[in-house]
Formats: C-alpha cells, structure tokens, sequence
C-alpha cells in the first residue's frame, strides 16, 4: 500500500499544497486504498442542511434533478462540497477495509457501522447510484464509496437506537459536548437560540452542570419553539425575543439575575448580528461560546473592545474527544430528547 | 433627564434600539449626561484602514482630505468611515466629569487616550490645525465625550504622547499573551514581526522562561531580522503563512512533532487559520488577533482535521492592558527605539 498523509493531503489533485476541504478536486479512487487510509461502504448522506436546501431550490424540487445535480457536484470534485455554501455534511456507512498502517491502532474493524463527523466537504466521495432521497430530513440514501482519512473522527452507531435518531444529533454533537466542559455547578448560562436541536441538547446539558445552584435562561425566537422548550422544562427561565436587538434583551438578563450577568453565554442562532447581544448579556470575565456559522469574527471582536468588556469569546469548534458519546448518551439518559428528537428530525 | 445608558444608547438618533457603534447617526450635543465625560480633543488618531480610504478618496488633496473628515463628523456625529466602517482613537485633556461618572479615577486635566473607536465616539471638531498627508495623526480644536462603559489610558509623563498612543493602539495583544502563556509553554507567533506582534514577542519571551520556546512565523525578511537582533524569539522562520504545509513541517522540526501549547495570529492576511490550527498541538489554544480571520474558516478547520482546541476570537481590551504595554516601552529599550523611529 502507498504510504498516506495524516491529513489527506495526498489525495489533493488541485490546487497542490492545500488541505483537502479548500481544494477544488480530489483523488476520489477507490480501487487502492493509502496504508492510512478506512475505506467505507456508504449506506446514506446526510447533507448539511444549508447545502441540500440550496440544491432542492435549484432543481425546483424535482428529486431526478437534485440527483442530477448531486452526481454533478461529486464527479467535478471528487467529495460532496455544494460550491454555492462551500458546506457538505456527513455520512453513514460500514467499514469495508482499514488500511495497513492502522492495523492495531485504531478500535475499528470490518463491518463495523459508523457515522463520520469530518465533513463530506473534504472526504473523497464516489457515487454510482443514487436509491432514495428524503427531502424533509436531508438524507439521501445511495450506492456509492468514501475515504476516511486518518485524522478524520468519526463515531460507531449505538445498536440500541435507529440509525437516523443516531445521525441527528451527531449531526451537532460538538454544541452540548462543548457545554459539558465548559458549564460548572452555579453557573448562569444563556443559550441564545435554544429551541433549536443544538440549542436543545445544549439546554439539557447546561442545566446537568449547572446543578441546583446554578440558573439555565434559554432565548428562542419563535413561538413554537419558546413553548416546546418551555414544556421540555430543561431551563430555569424561557423566553422569546428577536438576539439581534441587544438592548431588550440586556434589560431582561439584567433583571433576572439581578444585574449579575452570565457566566457563559452559548450562541446557537444562524442568523447575523447577534454578536452584541451574546457580548453584552456575558459579565465581563465570563465567557461567549459561538457555535452560530452566521458569526463575524470583527463585529464579536471590535464589539468587545467598543464597550469595554474583557470577556473571552470562543470558536466554535465542531469537534472535542468523545463529543459523540456525550451526545448519543443524552438521548439515552433524556427520555424527553429522545422523544422529541424522534418526532422532529428522525 | 433622559435614562443614561452605560453603552452611550442614549446619544442613539438613528436607527433607534442599536449601539452607539453600529448606529447611523450620534447625537454629539457637548452637553454632558450625569455616567459621560467631556474631552479637549487635541489630536485624533485615525485608524489607518480609514485613513488610506479618506487619502485615496481625496487624491492626497490636504485640504479636501480635511473638508471630508469634517463632513463625516457633521453627518454622523462620529468619526466613523462610511466605506471601511472603522475608526481610530484620539488623545485630549479632561475638560468635565458627570455626577454619575464612576468615582475616583479620573480628574478634570487629566490628559488622556481613549481606547474606545471613534466608530462609537460623539465628537465635534471645531477646526483642523494641522494635517499632514503622510501621518494618520491630525491635531484638532474638538470635543468628545467618553461613555460610562469607555476605555481610556491617562497618558504617563516619561513618555512621549505619540509614541504611548502607537503602542496604546494594540495594547490588548501583549496583555493576552501575558494571560495565556505560562513557564515551558511552546508559543508560535505568526506575524510576529509587526507592531503588536513584537509586543506579542516580548511578552511571550518574558512567560516562557529558560525552558520555552518563542517560535516566530514572519513574511518579511527585513522584520524576521530585526526578532532575532533583538533577541526576541528562540526560533524564527521566515514564510508564508498562507503556506500550511510549509509553515507546519517547519514548526514540527523545531517542536519535535509536538506542536505548540498557544498560537497567536497577527498577520492581516486571508487564510491563514488553517496554519494557525495545525501548528497547535491537541488541547492547545489559537489567539486570532488578525481582523482577517474568517470564522467559517477556523471553526470548520479545526472540526476538519479533529483537533480538539480552543479558537479564541481577539478581544482589543484586556483588564490592565495599557499598563502592561506602556511598561514594555518602558522595559526594553531596543523596542522603546525601534517604535520611536517607526511611529513618531
């Protein structure tokens, strides 16, 4: 077998230097495999939801096109990265063959289910048929081949849940993984966009954390959601407000905690300006987790420094060890995740 | 009276329920509310993205350049350029300090920098006295107003305003470095040849001790020299940060493959996250300084090759910050001299 690079760089056709997600076109046979290299047999595509959106509303909707169009993408690229949101999204297959320099390394084996959680934006993907495709929930089930590269993660599917309810919440595993380290006993936190699915396993895990002394307020926007979480009952305080008007909703965070502010804000919400809102709700030794794509990193950090605050404000960073068993072990300890999550995205 | 804010909401015209700096338009009335303070604004330093724009628009015209920041302040009550959105401090004298101002810190003649932006500054400029084409530093007979929530530095006798105002500028870079590294820590400094970035340097060296290591990632060969005359990193490599693997293999030469504990990021240049991320080992930390930096493009990098790290978005203001780089100026003489004839 040839001998492979941690991070796939050996399967970057063009341009030459870069890492397979900025690359245009990458080496996507299959026939040989690198020494580092996992081979999987691919059962479904779950593609991200801003992408598969973008390519329903390009083939009007019409199934053969978004077919079409999804063939279209894979073959001038070698993996599945929409060249209109730059996204891809995730995939589930069996492990068919495991390279030879990962034997006795990697707790893998044959036949092994499993679920990547690198992007398809940068794993080389073949598909020879597409099967099925379900629109409502982003999945496309097809007959096709991926590469998982040696730095790639990704996560084996439990046998005691169904394979979709599994895929869903991978789909946002770093969200509560990252609030479990990062929420202490008597925290205040605030979960800005909460009554979405990270936003509702970050809600459960703060709440976990926080303990009795600590307080979980969970912002949502409309008011479907502000009620669902409300009945979940995983926070101290809901309420609905619009994250891209500060002022309002300092003054509600002022008032209930007393005009402390929070420990931890996490932001969640996929719509722009909501970076004054997460700063301004935070004490200024606390701490704003972005997890929202629709962050600007200069409004969060030249908003900071206009209003004098010294808060530390994070990346959101997708991965961090052992996200997908925190994550799968919230649906098995919350009957109410696992419910909901069965109803709405399952 | 109207309720005061500490965030400066009421001197909000338009649009009404935004901060003062995204807001349009600022009431710059020179009537102080009971939390402001009221300045005689002697020179105003211009950030210098704005101030290219302003030269550029005005075909280096002084005259012109002069008549378009006044309209820009006539128009908005702040000196916030329309098209790079961006600001830049100014220095003046304490002139009056309202009831409800917090206590004790500041004294009618202090003189004084704000550290705020001039995006969110009230300001009014009675005259322009003095503007050169070639500095971004025009002295002014104006007033403004610092908010309750307002930072500011009182400037220090033993050294010359406007060589404390060029360090003041980037003073959050140094005092976040002096947070985050500690003895042993292996650091990389990516542009570490600028002006926050010898700083960033000089602190880094000071933390790490004997047994750490300053690594530092420079473009131009001209600044990589001048780290190692002025002794202020173990390691310097001169490259192109855009370039990962380049950047990577070397970092990992020095390291032993064991990457570095923190990362600071100072190059004003796109794509530069992803070397960022790969020279940082497992649980280590990236401080992007940069105003380059994408959040897309450090958020799903790091997912992309499974690093477990923390990407930490540069904060300008850090508890203690102007004390800290004011005392580096003070420190080092060799960084005291290379400011002196850059900035001054």
């Amino acid at each position: 077998m040839k001998k492979g690079n941690k991070y796939g760089i050996h399967r970057v056709i063009e341009p030459k230097g870069v890492l397979p997600q900025p690359a245009n076109k990458i080496d996507n046979n299959m026939d040989e495999i690198y020494d580092n290299e996992i081979l999987i047999d691919v059962k479904t595509l779950n593609i991200d939801s801003a992408s598969f959106t973008q390519i329903e509303a390009q083939a009007g909707g019409d199934k053969a096109k978004i077919a079409e169009i999804m063939m279209g993408i894979v073959a001038k690229q070698g993996k599945h990265r929409n060249p209109v949101t730059g996204s891809g999204g995730m995939l589930l297959g069996v492990v068919e063959k495991i390279g030879d320099a990962l034997i006795g390394k990697t707790d893998l084996k044959v036949g092994d289910k499993i679920a990547t959680l690198v992007s398809l934006s940068l794993t080389p993907l073949r598909i020879d048929k597409i099967k099925d495709i379900r629109p409502e929930i982003d999945q496309v089930d097809i007959d096709g081949k991926a590469i998982l590269f040696e730095s790639g993660i990704y996560a084996k599917i439990p046998s005691d849940m169904p394979e979709n309810l599994a895929l869903s919440a991978l789909d946002v595993a770093g969200a509560p993984a990252q609030t479990a380290k990062l929420v202490k006993p008597g925290d205040t936190v605030l979960i800005i966009g909460a009554g979405g699915k990270s936003g509702m396993l970050c809600c459960y895990e703060a709440k976990k954390r926080a303990g009795v002394t600590g307080m979980v307020i969970g912002l949502c926007h409309s008011e479907k959601s502000t009620k669902r979480l409300q009945e979940l009952g995983f926070c101290d305080y809901v309420f609905s407000a619009d994250a891209t008007q500060p002022v309002p909703i300092l003054e509600k965070i002022e008032e209930l905690t007393n005009g402390q502010m929070c420990d931890i804000t996490i932001n969640n919400v996929n719509i722009t300006d909501t970076e004054m809102t997460s700063i301004l709700c935070t004490k200024d030794t606390g701490i704003v987790y972005f997890f929202s794509m629709a962050t600007s990193f200069t409004k969060a950090a030249l908003g900071a420094e206009g209003v004098g605050s010294d808060v530390t404000m994070i990346v959101g960073n997708g991965y961090t060890k052992g996200h997908a068993e925190i994550t799968l072990e919230l649906l098995r300890e919350s009957e109410k995740l696992r419910k909901i999550f069965t109803e709405l995205y399952a | 009276m109207t309720k005061v804010c500490r965030y400066g909401t009421h001197r909000v015209i338009s649009p009404i329920g935004t901060l003062p700096q995204p807001a349009q338009k600022l009431d710059n009335t020179m009537r102080i509310y009971e939390n402001e303070v009221l300045i005689d604004v002697t020179t105003l330093n211009i950030d210098s993205a704005s101030y290219t724009q302003i030269k550029k628009a005005c075909g280096s015209d002084v005259d012109k350049m002069k008549e378009m920041i006044i309209s820009i302040v006539e128009e908005r009550g702040k000196l916030q350029n329309p098209v790079t959105g961006s600001g830049g401090m100014l220095i003046g004298t304490v002139r009056e300090i309202g009831p409800a101002f917090p206590k004790n810190k500041l004294k009618i003649g202090d003189k004084i920098a704000t550290l705020v932006s001039l995006s969110l500054t009230p300001l009014k400029i009675y005259s322009i006295k003095k503007l050169l084409s070639s500095s971004d530093q025009v002295d002014v007979d104006a007033q403004a107003i610092l908010f309750e929530s307002g930072l500011y530095a009182i400037l220090p006798k033993d050294i010359p305003e406007k060589l404390a105002l060029a360090a003041l500028d980037v003073a959050g870079a140094p005092a976040q470095v002096d947070r985050l590294v500690t003895e042993g820590d292996i650091v990389c400094i990516i542009g570490g040849g600028g002006k926050s970035g010898v700083l960033c340097c000089y602190q880094a060296m000071q933390n790490v001790g004997p047994s750490g290591k300053v690594i530092v990632v420079e473009y131009s060969k001209e600044n990589a020299q001048r780290i190692v005359d002025m002794n202020l990193a173990t390691d310097v490599i001169v490259a192109d940060a855009t370039n990962v693997m380049d950047v990577y293999t070397r970092v990992m030469e020095i390291t032993g493959g064991r990457g570095c504990d923190v990362t600071v990021n100072n190059v004003n240049v796109p794509s530069t996250e992803m070397t960022s991320i790969l020279v940082t080992k497992g649980q280590g930390c990236v401080y992007f300084f940069s105003m380059a930096t994408s959040f897309t493009k450090a958020a799903l990098g790091a997912e992309g090759v499974g690093k477990d790290i923390n990407l930490i978005v540069g904060n300008g203001y850090a508890k203690g910050h102007a004390n800290l780089t004011l005392n580096i100026i003070r420190e080092s003489k060799p960084i005291r001299d290379l400011f002196e004839k850059i900035y001054i």
